[in-house]
């Protein structure tokens, strides 16, 4: 494994100290930075377990139509256009016309460009069509209403459509009472609303009393039967439900289930008889266990989703209505505030582009073969040795940021796999991480073509500390801690871990990063006129987690070295 | 081993690029073309390819075998297909990167897929309308509905590409059989 470095989002949580890395709860709150948000109004993190989501509108993947969220819901979360995935192989199915009648003579008759009817569904990956099942269609528009009888006759179909109508009354009566007692019944409730019906009722048919069983009661423990006096009562009451057939009899219509697909796997010959888990996952209805009858599905909907700082409610982001478009209307992404960091292993990298070259040499089908014990060695990190590592940061901003990073003390040691070992011992931390912690710059943002050939403008420290690298670079090795490198909006900053003998476990540690930068010219707006100003300057800090790599303990070394 | 024999014999109406591969005793039937860089190796026993075949562009195609390999009509080789097996029929498809074994003989109208990798280690032969596809190289049996059509698609396929190569590419004559 590679060495990794993931984003701290607190959640609201009054910490705002991550946990120590060792923990299980820490990978809960580390995010790759790639994945999280920014709150300009609140100046914080988000990540995708803290925003809220709300869907801001549904689309065909296949046919990219956008369908309202009213018909969603008629349409059960499918495609109603010609949308159809392959039941055998999950590909999408096209119309196409059946073959023309063979004339006789052995030639191929024209073609004509309309088509013969009947046409049928057609997959070009394994070449299932609809008319192995019994679906044709007379004209090739409209196919989803052509399916949609023979759907809606299906008895689960029925069976569901009876039980909405069975419930609905319930539902209407709860949702009626609940909107009763202050809730305002506005639109943008609605959701809301109908959450609190159905978990109303949910909770009342929960908590109503099985005949036979002892009725919890807190207050009389030892009175039983005391529930027929509630009955009266209680309001969810509700006439029992008779299904449309007997659910012993379901399965000969066709639904799965029971004796008649005993009797079908006891005379099975061929494994694909059998429709596979995932063939038979995305159906609505349970539907049988031969793979002859699978239907051609109406491909499922996607949403594209909006998502709000779950503080200030604003959004942090939101697609473009169009399915077409892939881009954003709002975009606030932590990657456009927060420096991008990523961490190098200066010696693990000579070592793998050796690897690789090696593994270039070898036939082909052993390159594949560079096993993942192989990769862990060469990622290890051996007990007792010391290692520099290269932290670059990547600066996203139109302003030159200045930064400084800072490693946590770890307050407890990671927990020691063999308990013999001496308390004291124990107690320290199996590793230490070294880190100059004097502030530095990363230089702005800009486009490409911005950026000098020969734009090495620095400080007059740090240009000393480079000329001083510069006089060394025949033994480079001298210098690992400090400012390695910097070239356009990138710093290069070497750090060095020294892991102790007794170390075991994986070299992982909490680095605060906090950065400076001009707030009259806060983020994103780059173009404010206030320059004159003396620029007052604002301080942002978060928390990243490190990942080195495991600690290859001692008595192996032998033995991985080899290898 | 003895060195290989170089025998071409092309139809006159076949379109064999220029820049091919071949070698040994390799016999190209009518109206079949072949792109530009496809290889086309008759190792040990002679290569014969029917008549409507299109080979396309790093397609390989391997004779280890001492018999005579038989190429049938109208088969698609797609782009970097690789066969080697001794027998193909007729209105075959080999699609994109696919890698067909010499222990595997096919049939008519079969449809290996995209990158699948059809190498049994016992001698086989793929029915009429077997369809190889995805990652783990599936079988099923095409219902062969729609199989006119799709004829009628190569054919009028094959005729763009004798009508298009050459005029952007040299042409390898088959009169003259070199050694």
């Amino acid at each position: 494994m590679a060495p990794s470095v993931l984003y701290h989002c607190p959640c609201f949580s009054r910490h705002l100290v991550p946990p120590p890395p060792h923990l299980a709860s820490s990978s809960h709150s580390f995010h790759p930075l790639h994945t999280l948000f920014f709150c300009e109004e609140c100046d914080a993190v988000r990540c995708n377990r803290c925003v809220s989501v709300e869907v801001s509108g549904y689309y065909c993947p296949n046919c990219l139509f956008e369908v309202p969220s009213a018909s969603v819901r008629a349409e059960k979360n499918r495609c109603a256009r010609n949308c159809f995935m392959c039941p055998n192989c999950r590909n999408t199915l096209s119309v196409v016309p059946s073959d023309p009648p063979d004339v006789g003579d052995g030639r191929i008759a024209p073609i004509s460009t309309v088509g013969e009817p009947p046409f049928f569904l057609y997959c070009s990956h394994c070449r299932w069509d609809s008319a192995e099942v019994g679906i044709t269609f007379e004209k090739p528009t409209g196919l989803a209403a052509q399916l949609q009888k023979s759907e809606d006759s299906a008895p689960d179909s029925l069976e569901f459509e009876r039980l909405k109508e069975h419930f609905d009354p319930i539902i209407r009566a709860s949702s009626l009472s609940s909107s009763s007692s202050a809730v305002p019944s506005s639109a943008a409730h609605s959701h809301h609303l109908h959450s609190t019906s159905i978990t109303a009722a949910a909770s009342a048919a929960l908590a109503r009393d099985i005949p036979g069983v002892g009725r919890y009661n807190p207050l009389s423990r030892s009175g039983r039967g005391t529930g027929s006096k509630d009955r009266s009562a209680n309001k969810d009451e509700m006439p029992d439900y008779k299904s449309r057939m007997d659910a012993t009899t379901a399965s000969k219509m066709g639904s799965g289930g029971g004796l008649p697909d005993v009797e079908f796997m006891r005379h099975l010959e061929n494994v694909s008889d059998v429709a596979s888990l995932e063939q038979r996952w995305s159906y609505s209805w349970a539907t049988s266990l031969q793979t002859k009858d699978l239907k051609p599905l109406r491909i499922p909907l996607h949403s594209k989703r909006s998502k709000r700082c779950p503080a200030c409610t604003h959004i942090l982001i939101k697609p473009e209505q169009k399915a077409q478009s892939v881009r954003y209307k709002i975009k606030l992404v932590a990657a456009n505030y927060l420096p991008a960091i990523s961490i190098a292993l200066p010696h693990q990298v000579e070592k793998f582009g050796h690897a690789s070259a090696e593994a270039a040499k070898r036939p082909y089908g052993k390159a594949t073969v560079l096993t993942d014990e192989e990769k862990e060695a060469m990622s290890g990190l051996l007990a007792g040795e010391t290692y520099p590592f290269h932290v670059s940061l990547t600066n996203p901003l139109y302003d030159p940021i200045q930064v400084k990073l800072s490693v946590q003390r770890m307050h407890v040691a990671a927990p020691s796999s063999d308990p013999g070992t001496a308390s004291e011992k124990a107690r320290r931390p199996p590793f230490v991480v070294s880190l100059s912690t004097t502030p530095f710059s990363v230089a702005a943002f800009a486009e490409a073509w911005e950026y000098d050939e020969d734009d090495d403008i620095l400080d007059d420290d740090e240009l000393e500390a480079r000329l001083s690298g510069r006089e060394k670079e025949p033994k480079p090795k001298t210098k690992t801690v400090g400012i390695l490198e910097k070239r356009a909006n990138i710093t290069v900053v070497g750090g060095e871990v020294m892991l102790r003998k007794e170390a075991r476990g994986n070299v992982k540690f909490n680095m605060l990063v906090s950065y400076t930068y001009r707030a009259d010219d806060a983020p994103a707006d780059m173009g404010s006129p206030s320059k004159s100003k003396a620029p007052a300057t604002k301080t942002f800090a978060f928390y990243t987690v490190v990942e080195l790599g495991p600690i290859i303990p001692r008595e192996e070394t032998r033995i991985d070295v080899d290898t | 081993m003895a060195p290989i024999r170089d025998k071409f014999t092309i139809h006159s109406k076949a379109v064999v690029c220029q820049d091919v591969e071949l070698k040994g005793d390799i016999t190209i039937g009518s109206g079949t073309i072949v792109h530009p860089k496809a290889t086309i190796f008759a190792v040990a026993g002679p290569i014969v390819i029917g008549s409507g075949c299109i080979i396309e562009e790093s397609a390989i195609i391997v004779n280890r075998r001492k018999e005579v390999m038989r190429i049938g009509d109208d088969n698609l080789f797609e782009i970097g297909s690789r066969i080697e097996s001794p027998s193909i029929g007729s209105f075959n498809t080999f699609s994109t990167r696919c890698r067909v074994h010499h222990t595997v003989r096919i049939s008519s109208f079969c449809v290996v897929g995209a990158g699948c990798l059809l190498v049994p280690a016992e001698d086989e032969t793929l029915e009429d309308y077997t369809v190889i596809y995805g990652a783990n190289a599936e079988r099923r049996k095409w219902s062969g509905r729609g199989k006119a059509q799709e004829a009628d698609l190569r054919r009028k396929h094959a005729e763009y590409l004798r009508e298009m190569l050459p005029k952007f590419n040299r042409l390898r004559r088959g009169e003259a059989s070199r050694e």
